[in-house]
């Protein structure tokens, strides 16, 4: 009975522990004191954690669905809209069915960047590099004004700064040469599509104008129709009046024949009685 | 003899395995659904909190505000752990700011936007309805609700009582658990509170793995057969730290 009751217990315990097992990685002790009390130094430790995070679960291949989205919505609140719309990109990259949830974050958050559909261009633990950096100017360690210019300058900055190559960040990892190539082709796709659209909207004025000729001469057409057909109506009206006419004379002339008949009949029977008499 | 009691036991145990529901009766709907993204909305609070007289009722109030903080925090855990797609929890909470809607509306009104919209399958509904405490014995009831956003229809409904029974020395004070102590010093939190949050962390696991495995996964099919947890249920967690748990009776 002992043993069983030992065995009972061991095995909620393993359940138990087998249960609480978290996902590696999430920053929970930061979003639970960021969510408690909600202040600007929170949301920097907590977009940090996050960076640290992603970095070493995508090392260990055990990304949290979910996590690019949070570190989007946290340096959006800080104001790094570009670096949270690279988040958002990445996180509908990785999971797919995220689409249109992470859409609407993007509406809402950052609204000016719907049309950026890039993912990260750098490695995560760059990102973490440049958060730690961020949060350093913040506490005073590095001007705020040079962080910005690492941030924002698009070339070569951040290249120089990259660390080595991570598992599934390699698929979307671009080198300089690609990301010109992607941006001249980039280019060329935007002045082809504003070739396209000026090239449909010529097709369609002149579609227009095509259009109005063409009901123009249909209504003539109708018109002209419309015309010989009023001749037509007159000219059978005048037909079948000459043809009553006629008739009517016809009957008159027969009517005057009877006439002319009988009065002969009369007569004769007239004479045929003065005769006897 | 005492073989024999042994034999009745687990004769017993076996037809009480027998007697409880599998994954397909409980949770068909899942079945017939197959949903693969869930949302958790914000979660409703019904339980009640102290009047502030002493300072002992405002760490409390704290420690059962941070504790069903908490409970909104990991519910995504055993979800993403099955297989389902969950955002995080900022996420999430930015996502409810923009849409506005209240619970209730969520609970009763047509939801079928959040499918074509936001290509979301079901929406996760908590709500907590009751944070008690007695001399060495904690207790938290959630009822957590799964909709489908396609047919409005529940596919999921728990009710879960938690109790932590907590060991005492001679003095009558706790003795915090190893696991309390680890997540008081990893939060940074006092050990009431750490003791709370790993309660209702434990629910949750309990309640929310209990869900079928995601349709992406080849669990999904398999384990259509496992018992599963009965639908209003009390789990207690005893002073050693293992876990029971019991089927609610009637009357509760």
């Amino acid at each position: 009975m002992k043993r069983l009751n030992i065995i009972m217990i061991v095995s909620a315990a393993l359940g138990m522990a087998a249960c609480t097992g978290q996902y590696k990685g999430m920053p929970r002790a930061e979003v639970l004191t960021y969510q408690t009390k909600a202040t600007y130094g929170g949301l920097h430790s907590l977009a940090v954690a996050y960076a640290e995070a992603i970095n070493a679960a995508v090392k260990e291949d055990t990304l949290h669905p979910g996590m690019y989205a949070d570190y989007g919505v946290a340096l959006a609140l800080m104001g790094r809209n570009g670096m949270a719309c690279r988040m958002f990109n990445a996180e509908m990259r990785a999971f797919p069915e995220s689409r249109g949830m992470v859409t609407r974050l993007k509406q809402h958050l950052i609204p000016d960047m719907m049309g950026d559909t890039l993912a990260p261009l750098h490695d995560t633990a760059n990102i973490s590099q440049l958060m730690g950096w961020a949060y350093d100017s913040v506490m005073g360690a590095v001007p705020l004004a040079s962080v910005a210019s690492i941030v924002d300058s698009s070339d070569t900055a951040w290249l120089r700064m990259q660390t080595p190559v991570d598992s599934v960040q390699q698929s979307i990892r671009l080198t300089a040469n690609q990301k010109r190539e992607l941006l001249a082709q980039q280019q060329m796709e935007a002045t082809l599509a504003r070739q396209a659209h000026a090239d449909s909207i010529a097709a369609a004025k002149q579609a227009k104008i095509d259009a109005r000729k063409q009901a123009k001469v249909e209504k003539e057409k109708a018109k002209k129709q419309k015309e010989k057909d009023r001749k037509k109506a007159e000219k059978e009206k005048k037909k079948l009046a000459k043809q009553k006419q006629k008739e009517r004379q016809q009957a008159a002339a027969e009517k005057k024949r009877q006439q002319a008949e009988a009065k002969k009949q009369k007569e004769a029977a007239k004479k045929s009685t003065g005769g006897k008499a | 003899m005492r073989r024999t009691a042994i034999a009745m036991i687990l004769a017993v145990l076996v037809l009480a395995g027998c007697k409880s529901e599998n994954k397909m009766a409980q949770f068909g709907e899942i079945y017939r659904e197959r949903p693969t993204t869930i949302y958790v909305a914000p979660l409703n609070d019904r339980s009640l909190r102290r009047a502030v007289r002493t300072v002992e009722d405002s760490v409390y109030n704290a420690a059962v505000n941070t504790a069903t903080k908490q409970l909104y925090l990991t519910a995504s855990d055993p979800l993403v752990f099955n297989g389902y797609y969950v955002l995080g929890p900022m996420a999430s909470a930015q996502l409810a700011a923009t849409d506005g809607r209240t619970f209730k509306q969520l609970r009763n009104e047509n939801i079928n936007d959040y499918y074509s919209d936001l290509g979301v399958d079901a929406i996760l509904l908590m709500t907590v309805n009751l944070w008690n405490a007695t001399f060495n014995t904690w207790t938290v009831e959630v009822e957590y609700t799964l909709r489908s956003t396609r047919t409005g229809s529940e596919v999921m409904h728990t009710v879960a009582r938690a109790t932590k029974m907590l060991r005492t020395d001679f003095k009558g004070r706790p003795i915090p658990l190893r696991e309390d102590q680890q997540f008081a010093d990893r939060y940074g939190c006092d050990l009431e509170t750490a003791q709370r949050c790993r309660l209702v962390e434990v629910l949750n696991q309990f309640v929310l793995k209990d869900l079928p495995s995601g349709t992406r996964q080849r669990e999904h099919s398999l384990e259509r057969y496992i018992p599963t947890h009965p639908e209003y249920f009390n789990l207690q967690i005893n002073p050693d730290g293992s876990v029971m748990i019991v089927p609610a009776d009637d009357e509760e």
